[in-house]
């Protein structure tokens, strides 16, 4: 064989395996957590294990649409997941236990079921103090307190002829022995309070605004915002970005509920399936926020409703259910 | 204008140094691609193998490569080549008088281009889950190679790329209109030549790889550029010339392959303009979900428009004529055959306007995806974060006009010689192409 | 014929709202029409995944995630046919999800088939041309 003719042959040799084994190699060193829609298996891997302490590096990359990353009840921005694009994260986590991690841009009717654990555990030779496990400082929930069956109906008999306003309320709330702690408004409904108020020489509509004023001033303005934005986020899709219940996703999660083999019952199943209506005052005005925070909590138990128990924090709870009432009440003109 | 005539060009043809260098950075990123398409990211726009072959590739091919150069993709296209070096047993030496392998005859029922018509179309209705999803790009890539290296060791010579390649039909039907040409010198020369080493091959070189008599070529059409006569000829009398354009169809083919390969390429150009690049989501969607029945519907309707509708309104239009041809089946087949020709530079110029939408769009990725082939988060030239932006959106419209007005024209002076040789109008012919101008100005503009 | 001024219908500049909602791979509607001179709100409202909206020529854009819809206000000064499209990668035929804005009559389509006219024309012309060149020298 001439020279030119097996150099050739090396050289051709050569630069292939070259053109497959070099990025080959890297790639199988390249640890990407992909994301994908729930429907074709959500984030992979989806459990991630990590020690107390110790820093988490994450790649994160999209197959298909626009996603997001972010752990629950943690308090971290959360960060955009691009199609064909990697997005570094570090994390860290103080305190042992089982984080969730969600996707934060909508991608779907099930995009909020694409989530994954994180799971720390504490490293003896940790040189950080073992911290209370994530889960144990938490209060037991108001409405197992309370002893509330959250998916008991819980209608208003009664609703206001017009939309309660918490300028006037606080006015004529001036003189009223009410109860005026956080305690109290989040344990009763607002039909409760205007229910408290029948021994009073009041008209209907003033004990119904007393109860908007005392709604109002159990949030401030800062916390409708934080709570607004979590709705946009995280609500609007299926029950509306007005509160209507006729979010963009309302119509798919009915055929979902039509289609649906679940074991509910024919009709019940598919109201169970429509997003609830927070303009609607008989549901709402029925409703304490303890109640509401159950709801959001556990979420709808296979009705298309997310359980948010391990995403949001407390405070991001309260916040958005005050945001919540204000679908019901006129908090203009009031200042904090 | 011989370009061979000088001698830096003539050298770096007959060495075999400067293309077997192209062909190693071609087979390399081939095969890059492929890995790309089945490791890569699932998404489509930013994987590499999606961006080079039909964003970067599909630019070149159709914009400068085919309209300038006709065949020069085919001299430098890696396909061939791992099946044609193990047919040869060599890469570089001349070959042993005896085969190495089974080195068949084609058959002679397949000795045209309807299997690369199938082939087109094949790929053409599944071309939106293929132009969006790497790893079928990848296994078509594959497939494609492997394809050829198979035939290589069944049949002789270059099958693959002479009976099967989807895109080498429609490069070689639409190389005619290309000024540029291989052509001999002194046809006495060739006809006194003896063993044609052009055709048989010699210690110089290889046998005509597209099995074509380079002493009998009048058109580009199956001509692949590969060179190989250049190296063998003991005459000299082998030359690359610059032409005018389209200086082949002056002499019209009177093949029925042919003319439908011309009429897939025109019919199918229309169709994605209005599916890929047109404001209506049910097309897109029905040529997407390959397999429901919304897509079935989408190939009747592909398959009917380029079998049915266009060559039917093609052949009333031709029964219009002022002074229609005589009669008889055979003489029918010819005109229409003839004038199909006509259809070659507008269809070539409708596919120019289609890509330059496509291209000038999408042409961000390719930045995105050189410097980030495989979506792991590499950024080797800085480029991997550009923002998807179209380019050049204000000349766009002009630029496609020009394309598709200049196309009419030209398609208009190809009737009249095509019309002029089997003695028939061409103002039928014209006024079909006008109309069909107007369609493809209302789906782009 | 493919150059004259084209006649030009004052008309008052309106404002106008359009609600399209884009889902995979489409807006509804996907064709919009205006006349130079309206100021244009877009409310784009995405019933799947997130999208964008970019119109071509304009070079401005908007993106919505799925309940939180997004506006984009601009003024149409620019006649002619533009494209729309999404610019926020949706999934496999995320290149494609096309809409077409019309700001008052497409020009430039019409001066095109002016000009295909002439064209054909010319071309049928130039080929009658031999044979009626006798007929003029003649008189």
């Amino acid at each position: 064989m001439k020279r030119s003719e097996l150099l050739s042959r090396i050289l051709i040799t050569v630069a292939v395996l070259a053109t497959v084994g070099t990025p080959l190699f890297i790639w199988a060193r390249t640890p990407l957590i992909h994301a994908k829609i729930a429907e074709d298996g959500g984030w992979n891997p989806d459990i991630i294990k990590v020690n107390v302490g110790e820093p988490l590096h994450l790649k994160l990359t999209s197959d298909d649409v626009v996603h997001g990353f972010a752990v629950g009840q943690m308090d971290m921005q959360s960060v955009d997941v691009l199609p064909g694009k990697v997005t570094d994260i570090t994390l860290t986590f103080d305190r042992p236990g089982i984080y969730t991690f969600f996707c934060t841009r909508w991608c779907g009717l099930n995009h909020w079921r694409m989530r994954g654990t994180i799971e720390v555990t504490g490293a003896s030779d940790s040189p950080i103090p073992a911290e209370p496990a994530l889960g144990e400082v938490e209060r037991v929930p108001m409405y197992v307190t309370l002893g509330l069956d959250i998916d008991a109906p819980h209608e208003a008999p009664v609703i206001p002829s017009s939309q309660p306003s918490a300028s006037s309320g606080r006015k004529l709330a001036a003189n009223l022995p009410i109860d005026r702690s956080t305690d109290y408004y989040r344990a009763n409904s607002p039909y409760q309070v205007f229910g408290e108020l029948s021994n009073t020489s009041m008209t209907d509509s003033q004990r119904w605004d007393v109860a908007a004023y005392l709604w109002q001033s159990n949030t401030t303005a800062e916390s409708l915002a934080n709570g607004q934005q979590l709705y946009a986020q995280n609500c609007a899709a299926c029950h509306g970005e007005n509160g209507a219940g006729d979010g963009v996703f309302a119509d798919d999660l009915a055929a979902a509920g039509e289609s649906s083999t679940q074991t509910m019952t024919g009709a019940d199943n598919m109201t169970m399936q429509t997003p609830v209506d927070f303009t609607d005052p008989t549901r709402m005005l029925g409703a304490s926020p303890a109640l509401l925070q159950g709801k959001i909590l556990r979420g709808g138990m296979g009705t298309g409703m997310p359980m948010w128990g391990s995403i949001f924090t407390e405070e991001q709870i309260w916040d958005l259910i005050a945001y919540l009432y204000s679908f019901q009440f006129n908090y203009q003109g009031v200042t904090q | 204008m011989e370009l061979t005539r000088n001698p830096f060009i003539k050298n770096a043809l007959k060495s075999r140094y400067p293309q077997l260098a192209v062909f190693i950075v071609m087979l390399v990123g081939y095969v890059f691609a492929i890995l790309a398409g089945l490791i890569g990211t699932p998404v489509g726009s930013h994987n590499f193998s999606i961006v080079f072959v039909w964003i970067a590739w599909w630019a070149i091919l159709i914009l400068v490569a085919v309209p300038f150069f006709g065949r020069g993709w085919c001299a430098v296209c890696p396909i061939p080549l791992p099946g044609e070096w193990l047919q040869r047993g060599a890469v570089l030496t001349p070959p042993d008088k005896k085969p190495k392998w089974l080195n068949l005859r084609w058959p002679k029922a397949l000795r045209n281009i309807w299997l690369q018509n199938i082939s087109f179309l094949l790929l053409a209705l599944f071309s939106s889950v293929l132009l969006t999803t790497p790893n079928i790009t990848a296994i078509v890539l594959a497939a494609m190679l492997f394809a050829a290296i198979g035939l290589s060791t069944i049949f002789e010579r270059r099958s693959f790329c002479r009976y099967l390649c989807p895109v080498g039909g429609f490069i070689g039907l639409y190389s005619q209109t290309a000024p540029i040409e291989l052509r001999i010198k002194e046809k006495q020369v060739c006809v006194t030549c003896d063993g044609k080493p052009c055709y048989n091959g010699s210690a110089n070189g290889y046998g005509c790889p597209w099995d074509v008599f380079p002493g009998g070529l009048t058109k580009n059409t199956y001509c692949g550029l590969c060179m190989e006569c250049i190296r063998t000829c003991p005459h000299d009398n082998i030359a690359i010339n610059l032409r005018p354009f389209s200086a082949d169809l002056s002499k019209p083919s009177t093949r029925m392959d042919e003319a439908f390969k011309a009429f897939i390429m025109f019919g199918s150009a229309m169709i994605y303009a209005g599916v890929l690049l047109g404001p209506w989501g049910a097309l897109k969607d029905a040529a997407y979900n390959v397999g429901t029945s919304a897509w079935f519907m989408y190939v009747i309707i592909f398959l009917g428009m380029i079998f049915i509708i266009l060559p039917g309104l093609f052949s009333f239009s031709l029964s219009l004529s002022p002074n229609p041809s005589p009669a008889g089946r055979g003489v029918g087949v010819r005109v229409f055959a003839s004038l199909a020709t006509a259809l070659l530079p507008l269809g070539l110029m409708f596919w120019v306007a289609f890509s330059l939408s496509f291209v000038l769009t999408n042409a961000t990725y390719i930045f995105v995806s050189l410097s980030d082939p495989l979506g792991l988060g590499w950024n080797l030239f800085g480029t991997a974060n550009t923002a998807w932006q179209p380019m050049l959106t204000s000349i766009l419209a002009p630029a496609q006009t020009l394309a598709l007005v200049g196309g009419l024209i030209w398609s208009a002076r190809t009737a009249q010689k095509a019309a002029g040789e089997v003695k028939v109008s061409s103002i039928p012919v014209i006024i079909y192409c006008f109309i069909a101008t107007l369609a493809m100005l209302w789906l782009l503009l | 014929m493919a150059f004259a001024p084209f006649p030009v219908r004052p008309v008052t500049p309106q404002e106008r709202t359009f609600r399209i909602e884009a889902g995979q791979f489409s807006y509804t509607p996907s064709e919009l029409s205006v006349n130079p001179g309206d100021t244009i709100t877009i409310e784009l409202v995405s019933t799947d995944v997130v999208h964008g909206l970019y119109v071509d020529g304009y070079d401005i854009s908007v993106e919505a995630d799925p309940g939180q819809t997004a506006t984009l206000t601009f003024l149409a000064d620019k006649p002619g046919s533009f494209r729309f499209r999404c610019n926020v990668t949706c999934g496999a035929m995320h290149p494609f999800m096309i809409g077409k804005l019309s700001v008052g009559q497409n020009e430039w389509f019409y001066r095109s088939i002016g000009l295909s006219i002439i064209a054909t024309i010319g071309s049928i012309g130039y080929l009658m041309f031999p044979r009626l060149l006798p007929l003029i020298t003649a008189h």
